[in-house]
C-alpha cells in the first residue's frame, strides 16, 4: 500500500507544481532582455542593464509609450545558446513579454536565431556581431542595432591598409566570432591591399580560457607584422594583463584589438591597457558631438558613475528603437511592430540610424582609435579617433546572404 | 498483494492521465518545463540502473547523453531522416560508445570506476568541443529542422505541445522497459552484484559481463534522453557532454532516492522546479541550490521518496 500512497503523493506534488498559473497585469509594455549576467563577462550584462534602466526610466518619466508604462526583466544567458533559448521561452511564455532584446555572443545569437520565429516576438540583438543573424539565418523577427562583424572588420581593414604591415595573423576566441572576424578581415584587407599575406599560424584560445600564455608566446615566436586580436570582455582583460607580462606589446608588430575600446575592458584594465595601440568599438562615448549623445553620456555618468560602453548605448538605443516602432505601429501587436521596425529610423546617441529592410541590420557607424592616457578620464581614450560612416563599411544587402522575401513565407 | 498491485496501477494510471492532460492543466510555459523534467528524468533513471541497481557510480554519463544529442543534431542537420529513426540511431550510437567505454570501465569498481568514467566522459567532451569541422566547436550544432516522426505521419513536432507528447510517450515506454529490466532475473542479478559481487561471482555469475550489459543498456537510454534533449533545445552544445551534465543525474537520483525506481524522475522534477523558482529571484541560483542539496543529502540519505516512505508508515 505504501508504494501506492507514494505515487499518489507524487501526483499531488505534480498538481501543485502546475498551480501558480500566471495572473499577469497586462498594463505595462514588457521588455525581456537576455544578457550575460554571471561569470567573467558579467560586466557586459551590467552595462546593458544600466542602459535599459536609464532608457526605461526616461520613457516612463515622459509618459511611457502610447500612454503605457514600460517594464523590463533580465535573464542570464551565461553566454550559452541553450540557456538563452530556454530564457527566451520563459520570457515569452511565462512572463508574457511583448519584446525581446539582448544577446552578447555570436555563438548564442546563431543558436537562437532559428528558434525566434516560434516565439513570435520582435527580437532586437544589441551586441552579438555574427554576420549570420542578418545573413543566412535572418528572419522577419530578428533585428540588430549593433555593428556586426562585417562592418567592424571592414573598418579594421581600412585601418590596416594604412599600416606598414604585410604579414598578418590573429588571436581570437575559438567560436564563431573569432573565426569569422579573421575570415572577414582577410577578405576585406585582401581587397584593399592585395599584397598582404595571411599566416597559417593562428591562435584560437577557448572562449573563457584563463591562460593565454602559450598563445601569446606562439605569436611572438611567429614574428608577424600585424596581429588582429578579436578577444573581448573578460578574455581580453586577461589577455592584455598576461601579454603585458610577456612583453607582447613591446614587439615590433602592429596590433588591432577589434573590441579593445569597450569601456568595460578599459575600466577593468586602467593603466594596464598599453598606449598607442589601435582599438575598435561599436560605440565610443566621445565619438559624437551631438546634443543627444552628450545628454546620454552625462545622464549615464551621473547615475552610474562610469562612461557608457557600446553595450550600454546599444541597449539604451534598443529600448528607444522599440519605442519608435510601437509609436509608428500604434500598437504592441508583434506582427505590426516588426513591420514598423523594418526600415525604421531611430535617433540614438550613436547617431540616427536606419534599420535596413533587406536584412534588418541597422546602419550604424564604426569607431576605431589609438589608445592614449588622459588626465580628464580614468580610462584610456581614443586619440586620434576615426569614425567610419555606416555607408562605407556595411556590405550591400545582396552580399549578406539574407533573403527575407523567402524566409517570410516560413 | 493484489490490492496493493491494483492501487499501484490506479495511481500510475492517474499519474499518466495528469501527464497526458498536462497541456490543458498547466500554463503554456509549464509544457517546456515538464518536457525537460521527463527527458532529464529518463536520463537520471538510466543512470540509476547502474548506480542504484548495479552499485556502480558513473561520473561520465554525459558522454552517452552528449553522443545522443550530437548524433541526433547532426543527422537532422545533414540528412533529415524521420525523427524516430533519428532517435533510434542516436540511442544505438550512444550504446556503442557505452560498450567501448564500459569494456574498460567495468574492470574497476568504486572510486576507480567513477574516476575512469569521468576521464572517458571528458574525452568525449574534448572530442565534440574541438572537432570544429564536424561539431561546430563551442558554437554547437543548431538550425537543424525537426522532421516528421515517421514517413507519412505529418505531425509538426516543432510545436511544443506535440514535442511534449512525443517525449511523454517515449519516456513512458522507456521507463516501462527499464522497470521491466529491474524486476527481471537480469535485474535481480544486477542487485546481487550491488550487494556482494564476490558472492555472486562464486555463485557462477560472470560479473563483468553483467556489469557491461547494464552499462550498455544505461548508455542506450541516456543516449535516447540526449537525442530528445538536443531537438528540444534546438541545439546540441558541448556542455551536454561536459562533466557538469554528468553531475545532474547523480544529484537528481540522490535527491529523489536511488532505492526507488521513480526516485530519479522525482529528483529531476524537484531539481528543475527548484532551478526555475530560484532563478526567478537571483542569478546566483547555483549557490542556493547547493545549500538546499547539501541539506537534503545530509538529512535525507534515502532521498525525498525515502522521506515520503517514512511519513506514509513504510519501512523503517
Amino acid at each position: 500500500m505504501q508504494r501506492a500512497r507514494l505515487l499518489f503523493a507524487m501526483l499531488a506534488a505534480l498538481l501543485l507544481a502546475a498551480a501558480p498559473a500566471a495572473a499577469q497585469e497586462k498594463q505595462p509594455i514588457r521588455i525581456g532582455a537576455i544578457y550575460i549576467l554571471s561569470g567573467a563577462f558579467a560586466t557586459y550584462g551590467e552595462f546593458a542593464r544600466n542602459g535599459i534602466q536609464l532608457a526605461v526610466d526616461e520613457i516612463n518619466e515622459s509618459g511611457g509609450i502610447l500612454g503605457r508604462p514600460v517594464a523590463f526583466m533580465m535573464e542570464d544567458s551565461q553566454g550559452k545558446a541553450n540557456v538563452a533559448i530556454q530564457a527566451a521561452r520563459k520570457l515569452v511564455f511565462q512572463e508574457n513579454v511583448d519584446l525581446l532584446m539582448g544577446l552578447d555572443s555570436s555563438g548564442v545569437a546563431n543558436g537562437i536565431a532559428p528558434v525566434v520565429p516560434e516565439l513570435q516576438r520582435p527580437f532586437l540583438i544589441t551586441h552579438a556581431a555574427s554576420p549570420d543573424v542578418t545573413g543566412k539565418l535572418c528572419n522577419k523577427w530578428l533585428f540588430r542595432n549593433s555593428v556586426n562583424v562585417n562592418q567592424n572588420m571592414k573598418a579594421a581593414a581600412l585601418v590596416a591598409k594604412e599600416l606598414d604591415a604585410r604579414r598578418w595573423t590573429t588571436i581570437g576566441p575559438d567560436y564563431a566570432f573569432g573565426h569569422q572576424s579573421w575570415e572577414f578581415f582577410q577578405k576585406y584587407l585582401k581587397a584593399e591591399k592585395p599584397d598582404v599575406e595571411f599566416m597559417a599560424e593562428t591562435a584560437f584560445p577557448k572562449f573563457g580560457a584563463e591562460d593565454f600564455t602559450p598563445f601569446i608566446n606562439a605569436v611572438i615566436a611567429a614574428k608577424p607584422d600585424g596581429v588582429l586580436i578579436s578577444e573581448w570582455g573578460g578574455d581580453l582583460v586577461n589577455f592584455v594583463r598576461q601579454a603585458n607580462n610577456l612583453g607582447f606589446f613591446d614587439q615590433d608588430f602592429e596590433l588591432l584589438m577589434t573590441l579593445g575600446a569597450a569601456t568595460e575592458v578599459l575600466y577593468a584594465l586602467g593603466d594596464q591597457m598599453p598606449e598607442g595601440k589601435w582599438v575598435g568599438t561599436r560605440y565610443w562615448f566621445l565619438g559624437k558631438d551631438t546634443p543627444r549623445n552628450k545628454a546620454f553620456v552625462e545622464a549615464y555618468h551621473k547615475r552610474f558613475g562610469n562612461y557608457p560602453s557600446y553595450n550600454a548605448q546599444n541597449a539604451y538605443a534598443g529600448v528607444y528603437t522599440f519605442k519608435a516602432a510601437i509609436e509608428k505601429a500604434d500598437t504592441v501587436e508583434p506582427e505590426r511592430v516588426i513591420e514598423a521596425m523594418s526600415g525604421l529610423e531611430v535617433e540614438a546617441p550613436i547617431g540616427t540610424y536606419t534599420i535596413r529592410r533587406e536584412d534588418h541590420q541597422a546602419l550604424v557607424d564604426g569607431f576605431w582609435g589609438v589608445t592614449k592616457a588622459s588626465g580628464d578620464y580614468p580610462i584610456r581614450i581614443l586619440e586620434p579617433m576615426r569614425v567610419f560612416a555606416a555607408a562605407d563599411i556595411t556590405p550591400p544587402p545582396e552580399e549578406t546572404g539574407c533573403n527575407l522575401q523567402q524566409t517570410a513565407e516560413q | 498483494m493484489t490490492g496493493r498491485g491494483a492501487a499501484r496501477r490506479v495511481t500510475l494510471l492517474a499519474l499518466l492521465a495528469v501527464l497526458a492532460a498536462w497541456p490543458w492543466l498547466a500554463p503554456y510555459f509549464a509544457i517546456f518545463l515538464m518536457t525537460e523534467i521527463l527527458i532529464l528524468g529518463l536520463f537520471a533513471a538510466s543512470f540509476n540502473l547502474l548506480f542504484g541497481y548495479t552499485g556502480l557510480l558513473s561520473f561520465g554519463h554525459a558522454a552517452y547523453f552528449g553522443t545522443g544529442a550530437y548524433v541526433a543534431a547532426l543527422l537532422l542537420r545533414d540528412m533529415a531522416p524521420p525523427f524516430l529513426a533519428v532517435l533510434a540511431a542516436a540511442a544505438v550510437g550512444a550504446a556503442v560508445v557505452a560498450l567501448v567505454i564500459g569494456w574498460f570501465s567495468v574492470r574497476l569498481t568504486e572510486v576507480y570506476f567513477a574516476m575512469l568514467t569521468l576521464a572517458f566522459g571528458m574525452m568525449v567532451y574534448a572530442l565534440v568541443h574541438q572537432w570544429r569541422g564536424l561539431t561546430g566547436g563551442s558554437d554547437g550544432v543548431a538550425g537543424f529542422p525537426l522532421t516528421a516522426p515517421l514517413p507519412g505521419v505529418a505531425v509538426n513536432i516543432a510545436d511544443p505541445v506535440n514535442y511534449y507528447y512525443l517525449t511523454l510517450i517515449l519516456v513512458a515506454v522507456s521507463a516501462y522497459v527499464l522497470h521491466r529490466i529491474t524486476v527481471s532475473p537480469f535485474g535481480l542479478i544486477l542487485r546481487s552484484l550491488r550487494e556482494n559481487s564476490e558472492r555472486a561471482s562464486f555463485a557462477g555469475v560472470p560479473v563483468r559481463r553483467y556489469r557491461l550489459a547494464a552499462f550498455v543498456v544505461s548508455g542506450l537510454f541516456s543516449g535516447l534522453a540526449g537525442a530528445l534533449f538536443a531537438p528540444f533545445n534546438r541545439i546540441a552544445v558541448p556542455e551536454m557532454a561536459h562533466w557538469t551534465q554528468s553531475a545532474e543525474p547523480v544529484l537528481m537520483t540522490i535527491l529523489g532516492g536511488s532505492q526507488y525506481f521513480f526516485g530519479p524522475f522525482l529528483g529531476a522534477g524537484v531539481f528543475l522546479l527548484l532551478r526555475q523558482w530560484i532563478t526567478s529571484y537571483t542569478q546566483e541560483w547555483m549557490f542556493f541550490l547547493g545549500v538546499i542539496l547539501a541539506f537534503l543529502v545530509v538529512f535525507l540519505p534515502r532521498g525525498l521518496l525515502g522521506l515520503f516512505d517514512r511519513w506514509l508508515g513504510g519501512r523503517s
